[in-house]
């Protein structure tokens, strides 16, 4: 009895989870003209169709920039940030890891209109400066987070050590550190990027002419355009979304760090 | 004697709080020196300063003629073997031993790893990952990253009590052996006084951030200088007398007759003998027997003897 109450959970919670993604690529796969479920008949026209509209091209640069750079800013601030908290007793590094958090904490809608309001009208900076700014700041967090994580299970007296056999602090870091919390940095990395192209309320109001990014993109032309265009990209997003994370979990054993 | 390693005035602190003050010390180049005392009496301090990586508030410290007081532990040419050797676990032993000498550019690279693996008995174990070695090996290995930088002084903190009894003995003899083949100054942090006995040339026994007695192993054995490190050295009974103290090892009283009566507390099978604890008019007694002597029972009354001519005599 047990048991069957155990299979039929595990099936309500698989088919709440990959249900919808699966009504996705039906859609994605119809030859009909509207977005619908079921689809009508099957055909790859719409996944063609997604690499053909140009607007879609442009915001998957404008996302990918996001997310690649966006990430590698955070990591090049999370890094020696996570590094200085949990090796030097910093006064205040309660209050710092508070304030790195925030972006978490922070509702994303407030946060984009924060930055409109007060970053981009005033002082005028780029959509593209101010949307690389705030993605930077999303993906800090997790940067900090994820490193402090994998630095507090490394030994000081490794670092002790390289600085015995000759090394100075910057090249104990470089040499016996880095190596060590590589798995974290690249978890932090595919973390990031992660949450930083799939970041809709902040970028919804950091969007101008011919800078959106892809998620922003894809509701406007939604809002014109009911085909299963959008299903198609959908779906492809959601292909690569689960590749990098099985490369991830393939590669580093992704899921030690998160 | 002109000293090698030299200690002047060597105050040292973690921030506010003082751990070693003015601490006077030498150590002659090939020396084998212990640093004896209780967790919190400054010994691992004074080897932290000795390697730099704590700066003194005050003081010198000088090696070989000059004063690396200011120097960081990179420039110092000591090498320190940890307590829990603090290998680096993304290198093979290999990679570990050559860290320090990759550093330095040193021409013979290859030739002077495998001699240092050599010299620890490892030369099989060059591919290995730390991680895939005993406790005893993986400290062999951070003794050989050490020793391959030929440093001037060779640090070892506790460097046998994360070994079994068995594997000390070994390692004992190994540290006894590197040293007379390298000539190397050692000095060496423990808390175990039978450890520092064993190995050591010359002990030097902490307290509270002070050096209490500095001699040889028998000097601090048999006639302990304070009543700290009479208790420290296994005179387990100390009673007041005058000015000063008696002090006697369990095996210098006598049981079973004598002026003084007293009662079984305590008693402990210990292999060769027995511990017991007498509860007398004088206080407690530490007192042993041999293991073949009839067994005394918690609660038993016996006569006992302080011999005052088996007893060490301390000034307050």
């Amino acid at each position: 009895m047990s048991r069957l109450a155990t299979w039929i959970t595990l099936g309500l919670v698989l088919t709440f989870l990959i249900g919808p993604f699966l009504i996705i690529i039906a859609a994605a796969l119809s030859a009909g003209n509207s977005l619908a479920f079921p689809p009508q008949g099957f055909s790859f026209k719409w996944v063609v169709r997604v690499f053909e509209i140009e607007s879609f091209r442009q915001s998957f640069a404008v996302s990918m920039f996001l997310a690649v750079g966006g990430t590698l800013a955070a990591l090049a601030l999370g890094v020696p940030a996570a590094y200085g908290l949990v090796r030097y007793r910093v006064p205040g590094a309660e209050t710092v890891r508070l304030i790195v958090s925030a972006p978490i904490i922070v509702p994303g809608i407030i946060v984009g209109l924060a930055l409109l309001q007060y970053l981009v009208i005033p002082t005028g900076v780029g959509i593209l400066t101010a949307l690389f700014l705030a993605h930077t700041a999303l993906v800090l967090p997790y940067a900090v987070r994820v490193v402090t994580a994998s630095l507090d299970n490394l030994r000081v007296d490794i670092e002790e050590a390289a600085l015995l056999l000759g090394c100075s602090r910057a090249g104990a870091f470089r040499r016996v550190v880095l190596p060590n919390i590589r798995g974290g940095v690249l978890a932090a990395f595919i973390l990031g990027f992660v949450t930083s192209f799939n970041q809709v309320p902040v970028s919804l109001f950091l969007s101008g002419p011919g800078v959106r990014t892809l998620p922003i993109d894809m509701i406007a032309y939604m809002e014109i355009n009911y085909d299963p265009s959008v299903a198609a990209l959908s779906a492809l997003l959601a292909f690569l979304s689960v590749g990098i994370v099985f490369a991830a979990e393939r590669f580093l054993g992704f899921s030690r760090y998160v | 004697m002109s000293d090698y390693l030299s200690l002047e005035k060597l105050t040292l602190a973690y921030g506010q709080t003082v751990a070693v003050e003015t601490l006077d010390l030498g150590i002659a180049k090939g020396e084998l020196v212990a640093l004896l005392g209780p967790s919190g009496c400054g010994k691992t301090t004074t080897m932290r300063a000795i390697a730099g990586l704590l700066s003194p508030r005050s003081g010198r410290i000088v090696i070989d003629g000059s004063d690396v007081t200011r120097l960081p532990p990179s420039r110092r040419e000591v090498g320190l073997v940890f307590q829990s050797y603090a290998l680096f676990p993304h290198l093979t032993v290999y990679e570990n031993v050559a860290f320090g000498l990759r550093l330095k550019r040193v021409a013979n690279l290859d030739a002077r790893v495998k001699a240092g693996l050599a010299t620890v008995g490892l030369e099989d174990f060059a591919d290995r990952a730390p991680a895939a070695l005993s406790g005893g090996q993986q400290q062999r290995v951070a003794l050989a990253r050490s020793l391959v930088m030929e440093p001037k002084v060779l640090l070892l903190d506790e460097p046998l009590s994360n070994l079994d009894a068995r594997l000390r003995l070994e390692m004992r003899m190994e540290l006894q052996r590197v040293q007379r083949e390298t000539g190397v100054t050692m000095v060496f942090v423990t808390h175990d006084q039978a450890e520092a006995m064993a190995l050591a040339d010359r002990i030097v026994v902490m307290r509270a951030g002070a050096i209490e007695q500095i001699g040889s192993p028998e000097a601090i054995y048999t006639a302990p200088a304070t009543r700290f490190v009479a208790d420290f050295v296994g005179f387990e009974t100390i009673l007041p007398d005058g000015d000063g103290w008696l002090a006697w090892r369990p095996g210098a009283v006598a049981l079973g007759a004598g002026l003084h009566r007293g009662r079984v507390l305590a008693a402990a099978f210990a292999g060769e003998r027995r511990d017991y604890v007498i509860e007398s008019t004088l206080g407690q007694i530490k007192a042993d027997l041999p293991a073949g002597a009839d067994p005394l029972a918690p609660g038993d009354e016996i006569a006992f003897d302080l011999p005052r001519d088996a007893a060490v005599r301390l000034a307050r």
